[in-house]
């Protein structure tokens, strides 16, 4: 070892011991296992079959042949990329109107923001009783009072990936509406007096003052909600378990079926790797788009 | 904005917020009533408040048992997190070396990759430690898995902020640098510390993969993985069955009730930083 680095170890073991369980433990639960993922997806293990072998990208191609794969990855995109539009469309106005002067804009922000305490399991429990298609649910009950046909929300196929989408967002609307409030409100108001000066009126004020300055809270949770919506699972599990059919399986769902009910465990693990560069792209893609819109309203 | 359409929009508020509202009276109405007058009135009140819903709910989720082991993982959970995590981030924030740049890097890996994709190799980890089918395999899981990694994020952000002359005035006088930490920065951290506690109570109190695939012992069993053994058996019969969600969400709500203007501040502050 160089001499140099020696001493520095010695200034440094300090540090080292501070920052050794959090990076052990890291190491252990997180690094090891994504990297263990990467060497099974090429391999031919399963739980039935406990001497497995090196079979190259044969997953990877059964996996682009599976119509489940191709069900799975379009239901998960569809649904993240529909939840972070509807999401934000309806925080943003809900926030803008949060932060004028009204009496109960306290109660009305409690209010609207505890759903996302709940636990999206029973959340799913409740609403699937809400919209059963028997004409005891709540929800059909409701649609019959306006003299239509009850609708069948959580078995129609074409339904199904929505009514669940509905969910999220009633939980969900509620914590990044509470992420816009809180940017609004650090918005300077001299720039709301500028802009009145100057002749804009309401409609001009929010699409070119308050938007642009909206812009950091808008590239988080357009980035949370684009993950966590790719990632679902308790809510699927507890509302249509990927049916009816494969209407509702999302990309988590379907690893967690193959690799744990099915026990095809390798092609699982193929399955994560593709999942893996999936969040890697979009997440990227996100980033580089926000910083890209920074650059021009700076 | 003119008073008479503040007054109107205020109007339309509150109705929102009250149809917002309709799912959770509808929820807690029902655990009332008997299964005949669920189905003929589901929105009405009950005529008489019948707790014997809830008393049957209460043992067959075992509820004392799955609270405690609830509040055992939690506890255990947010605070190793806030130990492990806030001096690691101090570390990355405070030396200038390549090398705690570096190993920050690899725990923002954390924030981006779902850690779904690795949960078979995770099951073998965890059951080749021997913790599988215990409250250490699931402490260690929302731990380390789940979320030190943004855990790190939020101190890391914050220690950037607090000046360091402080540190340097300590460490003059001789202090050592282990005990500067303790000493001088960790209460520094109040803030964030409080935010920290806050969003990892909520995660790992309502995260319900993990308890599901690491525990199937009943006696280990969280308040969540009750109500999903329960699904089953009483899902014909939902006045039976709501208690249980009610149940399953009520220390949840209390912990809401108390503290809901720190944690929608440390929701904030969480995503800020972000």
């Amino acid at each position: 070892m160089k001499p140099e680095f020696t001493k520095t170890l010695r200034n440094n073991y300090v540090y080292l011991l501070m920052i050794a369980p959090a990076l052990i433990g890291f190491s252990i639960f997180f690094i090891l296992p994504t990297l263990m993922n990467f060497g099974y997806s090429l391999t031919n293990w399963s739980v039935y079959k406990p001497n497995y072998s090196f079979i190259g990208l044969k997953n990877f191609v059964g996996l682009f042949h599976d119509v489940q794969t191709t069900a799975a990855v379009k239901n998960s995109f569809i649904y993240a990329i529909v939840m972070t539009i509807l999401q934000n469309i309806l925080a943003i106005p809900l926030a803008v109107a949060l932060s004028l002067k009204l009496k109960s804009a306290n109660l009305l922000k409690t209010v609207f923001f505890a759903p996302a305490i709940l636990s999206v399991l029973i959340v799913g429990y409740l609403w699937s009783f809400i919209m059963t298609s028997a004409d005891h649910g709540l929800l059909n009950q409701l649609v019959q009072l306006f003299g239509l046909q009850p609708i069948n929300w959580l078995g129609n196929p074409k339904l199904a990936l929505f009514s669940v989408l509905f969910t999220q967002l009633w939980q969900w609307t509620g914590w990044a509406m509470v992420i816009y409030l809180a940017n609004i409100q650090s918005i300077d108001e001299s720039l709301y007096e500028a802009a009145k000066i100057d002749g804009a009126n309401a409609r001009h004020r929010f699409f070119r003052v308050t938007l642009p300055l909206l812009y950091p809270s808008v590239s988080f949770n357009v980035l949370m909600s684009m993950i966590g919506g790719l990632k679902v699972f308790d809510i699927i599990f507890s509302m249509t378990s990927g049916g009816p059919g494969y209407a509702t399986e999302t990309i988590t769902t379907m690893l967690i079926r193959r690799g744990f009910t099915e026990g095809r465990t390798a092609y699982a693990a193929a399955f994560g790797v593709i999942f893996f560069l999936l969040v890697l792209i979009v997440s990227k893609a996100i980033t580089w788009s926000f910083n890209k819109w920074e650059e021009k309203i700076s | 904005m003119n008073k008479r359409s503040l007054i109107l929009l205020e109007v339309v508020l509150i109705i929102l917020a009250v149809i917002m509202l309709i799912p959770i009276y509808y929820l807690l109405v029902t655990t009332f009533k008997t299964p005949a007058e669920a189905a003929l009135s589901p929105m009405g009140l009950p005529k008489v408040f019948m707790l014997d819903n809830y008393i049957k709910a209460f043992t067959a989720m075992n509820y004392p048992r799955a609270l405690l082991n609830n509040v055992i993982v939690n506890v255990s959970s947010v605070s190793l997190l806030v130990a492990f995590s806030s001096m690691a981030a101090y570390v990355i924030a405070r030396r200038p070396e390549k090398m705690y740049k570096r190993i920050y890097g690899i725990f923002m890996i954390g924030l981006m990759v779902p850690f779904q994709i690795s949960l078979i190799p995770l099951y073998k980890v965890v059951s080749g430690l021997g913790v599988m089918n215990s409250l250490v395999g699931v402490i260690l899981v929302s731990v380390f898995c789940i979320n030190m990694s943004f855990s790190i994020f939020l101190f890391k952000g914050f220690i950037n902020t607090i000046p360091f002359e402080l540190e340097e005035a300590a460490a003059i006088d001789g202090c050592r640098k282990l005990r500067i930490y303790w000493v001088i920065v960790f209460p520094l951290l109040k803030p964030i510390i409080a935010t920290v506690c806050i969003l990892n109570a909520l995660a790992v109190w309502n995260d319900f993969m993990t308890p599901l695939l690491f525990l199937q012992s009943p006696s280990k069993a969280v308040i969540l993985l009750e109500v999903y053994k329960n699904v089953g058996p009483f899902s014909t019969d939902w006045t039976a069955f709501f208690p249980m969600m009610v149940l399953g969400v009520t220390p949840m709500v209390i912990f809401y009730l108390f503290m809901q203007r720190f944690i929608i501040n440390g929701v904030v502050a969480g995503s800020v930083k972000g």
